[in-house]
């Protein structure tokens, strides 16, 4: 699929002492300067899971936080972060790649798009503590319902939606034209073509997109403690839809900053382990179908 | 059919005696939803309590949660939450904040603060007029107040904090901060604050006497260490009560979540272990 | 997900497998004319639901900027908008509201973390696309994603807790707070993001680029500079907006390492503020309806208005370089 270029640039450049330094030389600091922040990122990851992965017991996972005792869990807060995640992808991913293939289709390119273009960009850009500001003007003020899990879905969705859309439209134009026309010249509707041409080329870039889309949307503190609270309703598997929903993300906040329990550092050194190995359960479970998909496209 | 009919209302009937009857009796048969909003540091005791609560009464639904504390008799006076609770009486006016007219104030506990710094200072004891100098900007070298030569770093809470207003009201008596300078900052919660005490060598700060731990050092008030003994003997003065506010008297749920909370069970138990002192303590 | 399924509805009725793509002509069982109807509706109403969609994200962007401005323009009857843009004297006690330092403050610590993350992302972008082994991309990209997902409380705390000592301890300084400390923590933050999306778009640069440049006895090198970065430019540029958008916006990493204190960002250690930082500190201790209030209002307003204006500078570079 891609360029395997490296070691054939030799065989083609052409004597000239100069620029063969300094292909040289840009190798080896682009190997150097990579290696340095790769070690780096290795170095940090290894410290926050070393932290806490051994630590973690399924009581831990599974169990219900405790205000005064050692020994709380994380079991409603873990569940309460799955379950928001879901509900916001369910909204952000079809309106988000909706949008997008019409910035990447149908649209034309005169000013109107342009400026559609400028919002969609201008609303990835809009900082999250201001969409929990809008979260509770809509959700706590206008619909009265107070700060429930539904309430901090939706307003994670908005958060993650121009995302959803940009990396949507980026990842179908990259597809190349031959392939659109082709399908175009064998009487395929315009629909039959993004089904079936389009989105499943541009797979690869719209799953990187939902990747971090769903992590960013795991993490995500600051518009959850304004829309869905920093408390759970304190039982497991707790489905409704108005409960107050703290995640997993804002509970470590609220560990680290407020928490009186004696344990409070080592349930926050658990829980941000349990994160970061979540999310790269995400990553492992999006991904393996598309790896399997390239061997068999080789 | 119309047997069944006449049957179903008697039984609805019964139940509906019975039930009014258990009300007046045990309180295991409330129903209501009671919400919470305001300080932080008052939340770790509201979920204790709402812990317990809702095992006694499963009818009742509480959704607590925290933002800071003004928020919280604010929320109460826009109708969004039953209960506000805030670091300070909300119905009369502070430093910074006017009162809230129309709302309760219930005491639920006493709330002791400390002046904490990092290990390495020398100093274990000030007087209320070395803190007064100290975080007005009067004085900014550890030398100056008996400690070694080195500048004073000066960890505030954001204006608005709950333990700020305590703290400038009870420990520095109404004086000013100072709100500038290269070694002063200000951070969000209790947490940020204890981390960045126990981080930064000769900075000083303040936070609730439950969050002080053995990595930094709480200091002397005018020679009284700050324990819970010396609170309860009126000797340390720098404390404060916390407060549920209500719009009105408490009334049904509300009313029996707060008098749950005041009582000598969960005031003797769980509202001590979370290391908060029993408002019943101070004479 | 949603969208095949919608689409997978649509071909139950046509009985035609997986040969689809060239059936849809002679796919003929008499009813010719009610399958080019019903095939143009399904066009037409994807088409609908696909504007709709954009219209949507528009209207979200559109609500924001209403709210805050509603709120925020209510400044205006207490405050003049001089004072207010470029007094520095930021003391809401004392009935002062002068947001220069933290609009300052904004520009610098985003200017600075762009300065220090995009040279290493693109260089990472590079090295990811072109020059790594391809274990070593396959294993690299998913590490990278994950740093997306760390909790920004997590990045704060490990600023506050690893760095700013680290900080303290190389330079002298006495706290190690300031604009320098948030820059490199953003930067972190901002890294993972601006390589994969620029890694993706440097990926998708057609092969044929890089033959043609081999071909003409470029260097690796030089197909770097002068033909795949060229060409992905969008990508790229699109990656930087997006991490731009990140530096500008975070809160509760910033917070926890800038030190908050409202005086000038003159230098790279001295505990300063941001528009951010300064509304997540100080929005749950106001009280509603007060001109503090409306400030930070104001000010949220203001980051809105600072981040779509540089779009649209950036928006208006990539014109005039697509028409050299």
């Amino acid at each position: 699929m891609r360029a395997a270029a490296s070691g054939s640039g030799g065989a083609f450049s052409s004597g000239k002492g100069l620029n063969k330094v300094k292909n040289r030389t840009f190798t080896v600091f682009v190997w150097g300067i990579s290696s340095c922040i790769v070690l780096f990122i290795c170095a940090l990851l290894f410290l926050i899971l070393q932290k806490g992965l051994p630590h973690l017991t399924w009581d831990f996972i599974m169990g219900l936080p405790s205000e005064m005792e050692e020994g709380g869990g994380i079991g409603p807060a873990l569940f309460n972060s799955f379950y928001m995640l879901v509900i916001s992808l369910a909204i952000s991913i079809p309106l988000g790649m909706a949008a997008g293939i019409y910035l990447a289709e149908f649209a034309p390119s005169n000013k109107l798009i342009g400026f559609v273009r400028i919002c969609v960009e201008g609303l990835a850009s809009v900082p999250s503590i201001i969409f929990g500001l809008f979260g509770i003007a809509l959700f706590v003020e206008m619909f009265q319902i107070g700060l429930t899990i539904i309430g901090g879905a939706v307003s994670l969705a908005f958060l993650n939606l121009p995302v959803m859309t940009r990396v949507t439209e980026e990842a179908i134009r990259a597809v190349p034209k031959e392939v659109k026309q082709a399908s175009f010249a064998l009487g395929a509707t315009h629909l039959q073509t993004i089904r079936r041409v389009l989105v499943p080329s541009a797979i690869s870039g719209i799953v990187t997109g939902i990747c971090l889309v769903a992590g960013r949307a795991f993490g995500e503190s600051a518009v959850i403690i304004l829309t869905a609270g920093v408390t759970t309703s304190g039982e497991m598997w707790d489905f409704n839809l108005l409960s107050p929903g703290e995640t997993l993300a804002v509970h470590l906040w609220y560990v680290q900053s407020e928490a009186i329990v004696p344990d409070a550092v080592s349930i926050s050194d658990k829980a941000a382990a349990v994160l970061v190995f979540v999310i790269l359960m995400f990553n492992v479970v999006f991904r393996i179908p598309l790896w399997i998909k390239d061997r068999k496209n080789k | 059919m119309k047997l069944f009919k006449s049957l179903s209302v008697a039984a609805m009937a019964i139940a509906l005696v019975t039930t009014s009857v258990s009300v007046a009796g045990a309180a295991s048969s409330l129903s209501g939803k009671i919400v919470i909003n305001g300080s932080s540091a008052l939340l770790p005791l509201t979920l204790q309590a709402a812990n317990e609560f809702k095992k006694l009464n499963p009818k009742v639904k509480i959704s607590a949660s925290a933002a800071g504390s003004v928020t919280g008799p604010q929320s109460v006076r826009k109708g969004i939450a039953d209960i506000g609770a805030v670091d300070w009486d909300a119905s009369t006016d502070v430093p910074g904040f006017k009162k809230f007219d129309g709302q309760v104030a219930n005491k639920v506990a006493v709330i002791p603060f400390a002046a904490v710094v990092n290990k390495n200072v020398k100093s274990d004891s000030l007087t209320t007029k070395q803190l007064q100098d100290i975080f007005s900007g009067k004085v900014t070298n550890w030398k100056d107040v008996g400690g070694a030569d080195a500048d004073i770093i000066v960890v505030n809470r954001a204006f608005g904090s709950g333990t700020r207003v305590n703290f400038q009201m009870k420990a520095l008596q109404g004086s000013d901060f100072l709100s500038k300078g290269s070694n002063y900052k200000e951070v969000k919660s209790s947490g940020d604050m204890k981390t960045a005490i126990e981080t930064t060598p000769n900075a000083i700060g303040y936070i609730d006497l439950v969050y002080v731990t053995s990595s930094m050092k709480a200091l002397q008030i005018n020679g009284v260490a700050p324990s819970e003994a010396n609170v309860i003997n009126g000797t340390y003065k720098v404390w404060g009560y916390g407060y549920y506010m209500t719009k009105g008297k408490p009334e049904g749920a509300v009313k029996a979540f707060i008098e749950y909370i005041q009582s000598k069970k969960f005031q003797n138990g769980s509202l001590k272990k979370l290391k908060f002192i029993p408002i019943s303590a101070i004479k | 997900m949603q969208l095949e399924n919608t689409a997978q509805s649509t071909l139950v009725g046509t009985k035609s497998s997986s040969t689809e793509l060239g059936g849809s002509i002679k796919a003929g069982s008499g009813k010719k004319f009610d399958r080019k109807n019903r095939l143009l509706f399904y066009n037409r109403f994807f088409k609908i639901a696909c504007i709709a969609s954009a219209a949507f994200v528009c209207l979200i962007l559109f609500s924001i900027l209403f709210f805050m401005f509603r709120t925020g323009i209510l400044t205006f009857r207490d405050v003049s908008p001089m004072t207010f843009f470029f007094s520095s004297d930021w003391s809401p006690e004392n009935e002062s509201y002068g947001a220069f330092i933290f609009i300052f403050g904004t520009f610098a610590l985003t200017l600075l973390t762009l300065l220090i993350s995009v040279p290493l992302s693109v260089i990472i972008a590079v090295f990811l696309a072109e020059i790594a082994p391809k274990w070593m991309r396959n294993l690299l990209r998913p590490v990278l994603d994950l740093l997306v997902g760390i909790p920004s409380v997590v990045y704060g705390f490990l600023g506050m807790t690893i760095l700013i000592p680290l900080l303290r301890d190389l330079t002298g300084t006495n706290m190690g707070d300031g604009i320098l400390a948030a820059a490199i923590v953003l930067t972190i933050m901002v890294l993972p993001t601006i390589s994969r999306i620029s890694d993706d778009a440097i990926s998708v640069v057609p092969r044929k680029y890089r033959d043609a440049s081999y071909a003409l006895g470029a260097t690796r090198f030089q197909t770097i500079f002068k033909v795949i970065i060229p060409a992905a430019r969008s990508g790229i540029m699109y990656a930087v907006i997006l991490g731009m958008a990140r530096a500008i916006g975070e809160t509760m990493a910033v917070v926890m390492v800038i030190g908050n204190t409202p005086q000038l960002a003159d230098a790279l250690f001295k505990p300063t503020s941001v528009l951010t930082s300064n509304i997540v500190m100080q929005i749950a201790n106001v009280p509603f309806d007060s001109t503090w209030n409306n400030a930070l209002y104001m000010m949220g307003f203001l980051l809105l208005v600072i981040s779509l204006l540089m779009i649209v500078i950036v928006r208006l570079f990539q014109r005039k370089g697509a028409q050299q």
